[in-house]
Order: structure tokens, then sequence, then C-alpha cells
């Protein structure tokens, strides 16, 4: 470890003012300060500070995703091998056929996004922001594994230079990258995001029985005369399969399960807010409990506890919609923007039949929505501290 | 309103308590013991100058010049009557000027037989009854009313305001500052003259605040509010207390003075003779074990023969007040009037291999993030002044509040104030604050953002446009 950081400090004058290479110092004190925290000691302000920094804040949103990455690559094999007909596909099989068809969408979204980002940071001279390491995280896991690499390539070109580098970099964006780069393509290549593209597979191999439909899709497709209730009986839409997530869909969000062990992660280290959380979960309960009595549609029909394990509310609720930057930043602002973002879930699901999966909108929807929630939060503080005096 | 009277006046008769609980206790290791060591009186004494902010000075003697102990040194131009006093009587043997030429510090050689400067003199009865422009005349005429700040901005009292109430902070939750009971009880009767006499300059109350460990000393203290704050810090600091006992409103003034400077003002009347000596602690990781305690010292004495033998090895950095809002000083200061203790602790410029990932057993955080939090709750820390990170945007919110018992949305204010919005900021209550009432903000936050600062920026800005 001390050769490493004497090599650091035999080379860092190349990369000081002066020096030939001080075009890419951000670069390197990035390495740097990745290898050992930075020697900096205080001068203004109080003389001792916390051992916290923003990167041990973002590592420790990206371990509680791992059991999300993990389940959801062996998930992606899974589904793979059980299209193709391999029943008999052992664990391992599956671990490595999700891994061939996972890891290089998360390579390609690390290499690009980390592009861009030590680009603009070269460029504009400011530190490379650990938020990259997060988003480029977050996106590959609410992709289809059936996605092209390209298009990986251009869904986080879009979500770090125009959802976050042209507002100033990681902190200053609007909204939450990842979700972003994911509604940018969406739109812009719907083929790739809609239809049967959950399952990774070789061109027409697929198993004739198997169409690859999620139990929301299904819902949204049901043919006249069948129920809900029907759904459920028969097995099409099982609560305990959607739990743990053993259903096509995209690669990281498909088991609550594994979502609910990365919420224990960020509310015992207090990462995120249970706040948003816990009140996304009141709001889309308190909503599909009153479509539930009123509606009729099948969506309406379905019991309000099955949301919570449908398609990706549970990773949007602990993953995207706590993204401190974009959610609202009050207290109260943050009950308000949760709730509203479950309500929205299900507004989306039931009301639109075009879109069976809300949960991306919601959220994208109450970022933008935020700062205007936490403005009137403060005028209430205003006007309640003038009213004191 | 009959209600707000009535409990103000329960709140006299009985004390009234407070549990604060947002805030943290940082554990720094070096906690100061209850001895109180004489230190021998130094042959050299020195006055700052620039420690009387808002000062125009004018110099009234040069080097070489004999002076008397209380002797005037400098005046302020822009108000004459305040003088700024030599500590001790002897020979001007420097006066060193730093930016702009302001003077930055006087050296006297200091003559034990020189003569001391008279002023009125009191008896404790005497005090009780004292007319308020005569004890202001001798605040003013010592410059021993800088001890006495106004709320806002915290800058020396105005003779020409009434406050409306004043507030005695006798407990101090940071990490060092002596324990308000230690000091008080060496000298009671210049204690309880300072409360009496600051009873004379308000017609409001003075509020005496005490911490959970409060000795006799200052619960018997008579003729004044007591309250009883509990809780981590910073429940000791005077803004905790204003709000909870007595809500500023945007016009009023509050005076506010701490217990351990009101012995010297006590002292001030009692004898009729500027204090020679004040107590002050000692403390903080950088000194040696059997050093951590109090130390009677010379006001304006030199600090170099105690750092001598009281200091770790290493390279350390001495604290004027506690680790939180302290301000650094240089190895060869003497001390300040206006000083009370002394922190010590180490320059820490060591790097930890892949610290954002690492257990951190060893690291000390207010966040649930390190093995520490969890397995280590109750350790001291010997910390440095490291910070453990790079600056960043802020990226957390709601985190600053956890530390700020005030009512006060801490993201806005300081986002109001770095917008330049100071109308915003004065709505979101930044002048019912200090900036050492961020202090826990700088040390908790992991963006690394300097909140003191902001908030002293804000309160400037505010200041210079006038509100």
């Amino acid at each position: 470890m001390k050769h490493i950081l004497t090599l650091h400090d035999r080379i860092r004058h190349h990369f000081k003012k002066g020096g030939r290479l001080h075009s890419i110092e951000p670069l390197f004190d990035a390495i740097d300060h990745f290898a050992f925290t930075p020697a900096t000691c205080t001068h203004t302000g109080a003389h001792i500070r916390d051992a916290i920094d923003i990167k041990r804040v973002m590592i420790t949103v990206i371990y509680a995703l791992i059991p999300c990455f993990l389940f959801g690559t062996w998930n992606a094999g899974y589904q793979y091998n059980m299209a193709h007909g391999i029943p008999d596909a052992t664990f391992v099989d599956h671990i490595l056929r999700g891994i061939i068809i996972v890891m290089p969408v998360i390579i390609v979204s690390y290499a690009v996004g980390g592009f861009w980002e030590v680009l603009f940071a070269c460029v504009r001279r400011h530190p490379i922001n650990e938020g990259l390491l997060v988003s480029g995280f977050l996106f590959p896991l609410i992709l289809p594994p059936t996605i092209p690499l390209w298009q990986v390539a251009v869904g986080i070109t879009f979500g770090i230079v125009i959802g976050k580098e042209i507002f100033g970099g990681t902190g200053m964006n609007v909204v939450n990258p990842a979700l972003l780069s994911r509604a940018f393509l969406f739109f812009a290549y719907a083929k790739s995001m809609t239809g049967n593209v959950w399952i990774a597979s070789h061109g027409d191999q697929i198993v004739d029985a198997v169409t690859g439909a999620t139990p929301l899709g299904i819902l949204s497709a049901l043919p006249a005369g069948t129920t809900t209730a029907d759904a459920i009986a028969s097995g099409q839409i099982d609560f305990m399969q959607m739990f743990l997530g053993v259903i096509p869909g995209s690669i990281g969000e498909t088991s609550t399960l594994a979502c609910l062990i990365g919420a224990a992660v960020l509310l015992i280290t207090g990462v995120a807010s249970w706040r948003i959380m816990l009140s996304c979960v009141i709001g889309l309960l308190a909503t599909a409990s009153l479509v539930n009595i009123f509606g009729s549609s099948p969506m309406a029909q379905l019991p309000p506890y099955y949301h919570l394990v449908a398609g990706g509310f549970a990773f949007g609720a602990v993953f995207m919609a706590t993204d401190p930057v974009s959610s609202a930043a009050t207290n109260i602002g943050k009950w308000i923007y949760g709730f509203l973002i479950g309500f929205l879930v299900i507004i989306v699901r039931v009301v639109n039949a075009g879109f069976p999966e809300g949960v991306m909108l919601s959220i994208l929807f109450m970022n933008l929505m935020a700062p205007l929630i936490d403005n009137v939060v403060v005028e209430h503080h205003i006007r309640r501290r003038r009213k004191r005096a | 309103m009959t209600l707000h009277i009535s409990l103000k006046q329960m709140g006299r008769d009985c004390g009234m308590e407070f549990k604060i609980t947002k805030g943290f206790d940082v554990a720094l290791e070096g906690k100061p013991s209850d001895t109180i060591t004489d230190l021998p009186s130094c042959k050299t004494v020195a006055l700052y100058p620039l420690e009387f902010t808002g000062v125009r000075q004018r110099l009234l003697v040069e080097e070489g010049d004999q002076v008397t102990h209380g002797q005037a040194l400098l005046e302020n131009k822009t108000a004459t009557a305040f003088k700024l006093r030599a500590p001790a009587g002897g020979t001007i043997t420097e006066i060193r000027r730093g930016e702009r030429r302001f003077v930055d510090r006087i050296l006297i050689d200091v003559d034990d037989g020189a003569e001391a400067e008279r002023f009125d003199r009191y008896t404790p009865e005497a005090i009780q009854k004292a007319d308020r422009q005569a004890i202001l005349d001798q605040l003013v005429r010592t410059g021993y009313l800088s001890f006495i700040r106004k709320r806002p901005f915290s800058h020396r009292a105005d003779p020409e305001v009434r406050p409306k109430s004043i507030f005695v902070n006798a407990m101090n939750t940071a990490p060092y500052e002596p324990d308000a009971e230690r000091v008080v009880a060496d000298d009671p009767q210049a204690f309880q003259a300072g409360l009496d006499l600051l009873t004379r300059l308000t017609d409001g109350a003075v509020n005496l605040c005490i911490g959970d460990n409060a000795g006799d000393t200052l619960t018997t203290a008579e003729r004044v509010a007591v309250s009883r704050f509990t809780g981590p810090h910073p429940a000791g600091n005077t803004s905790v207390h204003i709000a909870h006992v007595d809500p500023m409103k945007p016009t009023d003034v509050v005076w506010t003075v701490k217990a351990v400077d009101l012995v010297l003002l006590g002292r001030l009347f009692l004898d009729g003779t500027l204090p020679t000596s004040r107590i002050i602690s000692v403390a903080g990781p950088g000194v040696r074990p059997d050093a951590r305690h109090y130390y009677r010292l010379r006001l304006g004495g030199d600090l170099t023969p105690l750092l001598k033998t009281a200091l770790e090895p290493g390279t350390m950095r001495l604290v004027n007040g506690n680790v939180l809002s302290g301000e650094a000083i240089p190895q060869d200061s003497f001390l300040k009037l206006h000083q009370s203790a002394l922190t010590v602790l180490e320059e820490d410029g060591e790097r930890h291999f892949l610290g954002w990932t690492m257990p951190g057993l060893d690291q000390m955080s207010f966040s649930r993030l390190f093995a520490s939090s969890w397995l280590r709750p109750n350790r001291r820390w010997k910390l440095g002044t490291n910070t453990h990170g790079e600056e960043r945007a802020m990226v957390l919110t709601g985190y600053y509040d956890r530390v700020v018992p005030l009512n006060i949305m801490v993201d806005y204010l300081v986002r109001a104030v770095l917008a330049g919005d100071t109308d915003e900021a004065i709505a979101l209550g930044i002048l019912e604050t200090d900036p050492e009432d961020f202090a826990l903000c700088d040390v908790i936050c992991p963006s690394k953002v300097d909140v003191q600062n902001i908030i002293r920026d804000g309160l400037r800005q505010i200041e210079e446009e006038g509100i």
C-alpha cells in the first residue's frame, strides 16, 4: 500500500498546474482519492470532521443494490434457460447465463457514463463525482435484459449529459439521471422497452408456451370475459412469485424481496429517507384500495397489496424515489412527495391503457414537482415564523 | 400574554427545565480534570486589539513607553470613551502591525511593582443598587463591555440600547470549554456581583442557563431566572437557550455573556482595578493526559512555558476555545482577554486506504455508516484536523436538521445565503442564530461544506445591507 502511495506522490506533479497532464487532473485525483482518503486538513469552520464522505454514502447505495443485482443476474439466466427449454439447467448455469446477459449492460453503462463524467470533470475542472457510481449501476438494473448495448450507451449518455451535467453535475440535477435515461429509451426506442422484451433470447428459439409477459402486461391484456380473480386463481398472477421475483421483467427490479433487503441496508445506515419509502407505500395502498372499490377494469380489481410487488414499484420506492438530490428536501415535503408517487403509480396503471407500468413516469413527474412542494412547505414555515413575531 | 408572563414568573421562581434531543456530543479525547494549577507569573503579557471587533484603532502609546496596569493603550476613534487597556504594568516592547496596518499585538514587559489604574469600586450591596449608566460607563471605559455581546450578530453590546433580556451561559457542551461551575466556584462572590450588575442593565430578566451537572454556586445564584438544559451539544449554546426561554422577535435585542467571563466583570467592580488573572481549561487529545486540567494564568500571559511542557509530541493545532467553533492560534501565543479555553489537537494528514469501504472501527462518525457507530458507541476519539474527504455538492437533505435544535430549516437557510437572498435568510430566522450553532453541521456534513462560514458570511452581508 505504501508503494502505491509513494507512486502517487511521485507522479502527482505531472497533474498539477504546469504539469504535462494537468488537463486530466480530476481523473488522477479521483484514482488517488479512491485508493486513499485525501490528506487535507481543516482550514476554516470546525476543526474536526466526521469520517463520512460522499464516497461512503454512494458506495452504501451500491451495496444496497447488490441483492437486486445478484438476483437479477440469476433471474435473467433462469428466464433464458426456461424460455429455451433447458429445464435441467442448474443454479450455476443460470448464474453463468445471467452474467453473460447482464454484465455487458453494466460494463457499457459504467464505461460510457464514466467517459462523460470524466470528460465534463476535466473540461469544467470539478472533481469527478461519485454520483455516477450509483446512476451507472441503477440504470442497467431497470432495463430489460434484451436491451441492445448501443441503446444502453445512448441512454446513459442522455441521462448523464442532459439529465445531470448540463445542470452542473451531481447535486444540481432536477431529475434522477438513471430514470431519465430509461425514460429516454422508453420513448425513443419503444420497441426495445415494451412488449415481449423481458426474456433474453436468441432469435426465435423461444419455446412457444412462454410469452415473456410481465404480470402487469398480462393484466392489461386480459382476454374479454376473464376477470382479475380468474387470472389469480389460474396462477397467471402469483403473489409469491412476484414477491420473490421469479418472473420476467427488468434486470434488477423483479424481486421485491431483494429490494426489501436493499431497503433495510439503506434505512439501517440512514442513507435513504424512511419518510419517502413509507409514504410511497401508503400512497399506493390508499389509492389502490380506492380504485378497488370504485373501479371495474382488471387492473382496478387487482387487490391493493399485489401492487406492492408488481412491476418496478418496490425498486422505484426504495432506490429511485429516495434519491436525495431529486426528491423533496423538507420533511413534510417528503411525505407529500412519496404519497403522490404511490398515488400516481396506481393512476397510471389503472387509468392509462397505454402504459401498464407507471413507476418510472410517476417518479420523474414527482421529481419535477419536488421543488414546488418544498417551496410550499418553506413558505408555510416562514408564514408561521412571522405569525409568532 | 398573561399566560406568557405567568410562565416567565414561574420560571424565575422555581427554575425551568428544557430537554434538548437533537444534537450530537463529539466524544473527543482529552477532557480536562477538575484541578486548578497556578502558573508562575509571566514576564511578558500581550494585548490583541483585533479581539475587539468593530474598533477603529487610535494608538495612544509608543514602543518603549512605561504604562501602568490598566492604562489605555488604544481607543476607538468613532467612540473615544471605549479604551483597550494594558493587562499589566510595565514597558511596551513591541507594537506589531498586521494586515492593513492594524495593530494586532502589543507586548508589555511586566513590572510587578507598577501602579494600577483605579476605577470605581463597589461593595456587593452597592452593585445591586448601582446606576445603570455608571455601570455602562465603567464597562465602556475599561473595554470590558466587549465581554457582553448582543444578538443579533453577536457583536459587542451597544450601551445605547436597552436589551429585552440578558442570557448568561453557564453551561457549555462543546469540547472543550471550561466547566462553568468549576470556574465560578473559585470566586463565587465575583460571579454573584457580575450577575447583580447585569440585572441593573436590563428591565427584563437575567436568565442564567445551567446544565444538568451544575453545582451549588450556579444553582443558588440569586436575583436571576435559572433555566436548566439537558441534552447533547448544542444544548449549551446561547441561541438554543434564547429560543427556548424567551424567543426573539426580529426587532428584539438580547445581550449575552458567558458565566466564566462574568467573574472578571464582577472582580472589576468589586476591586476597582482590572483583574490580573483568569482560569482557563487546557484540554484535547494534543495535550498530555497529566496536563489536561484548569490553569490560573495572568491575563494576556505568555502561553509558551505551559505549551512547552503540556503538549504531546507532533505537529499540533492550538485552538482558542473549543474545536467546533474556536479559532486556530499560532504556537507563540499569549492568552487573549476573551479566551477561556485552549484545546489542542493533532494536524492529521494521514491517508486511509480505501476509506470509502473499510469497516471503519477506528473512525468517528455521527452517521451509522461505520462499524464504530455500532460497536464502539461510547468510545472517546483521538481526533485530528483531517477532513476525511473532499468537498462535494450538498447531496443529503435534512441531515443538518438533526443537529440543530432550533426552529430553523438549515438546508434552506444555507441555500438562501449562498444565493445571496438576504430577505429569505432573515425570513428563515438567520438573525436568531450565531455561526457556532452550525458548527456540528460542519462536522457531520458528508459533502464537507463549511456551514458556519456560510452563515457568518450571510450575517455579515445582512449587516452591511442593513435590516
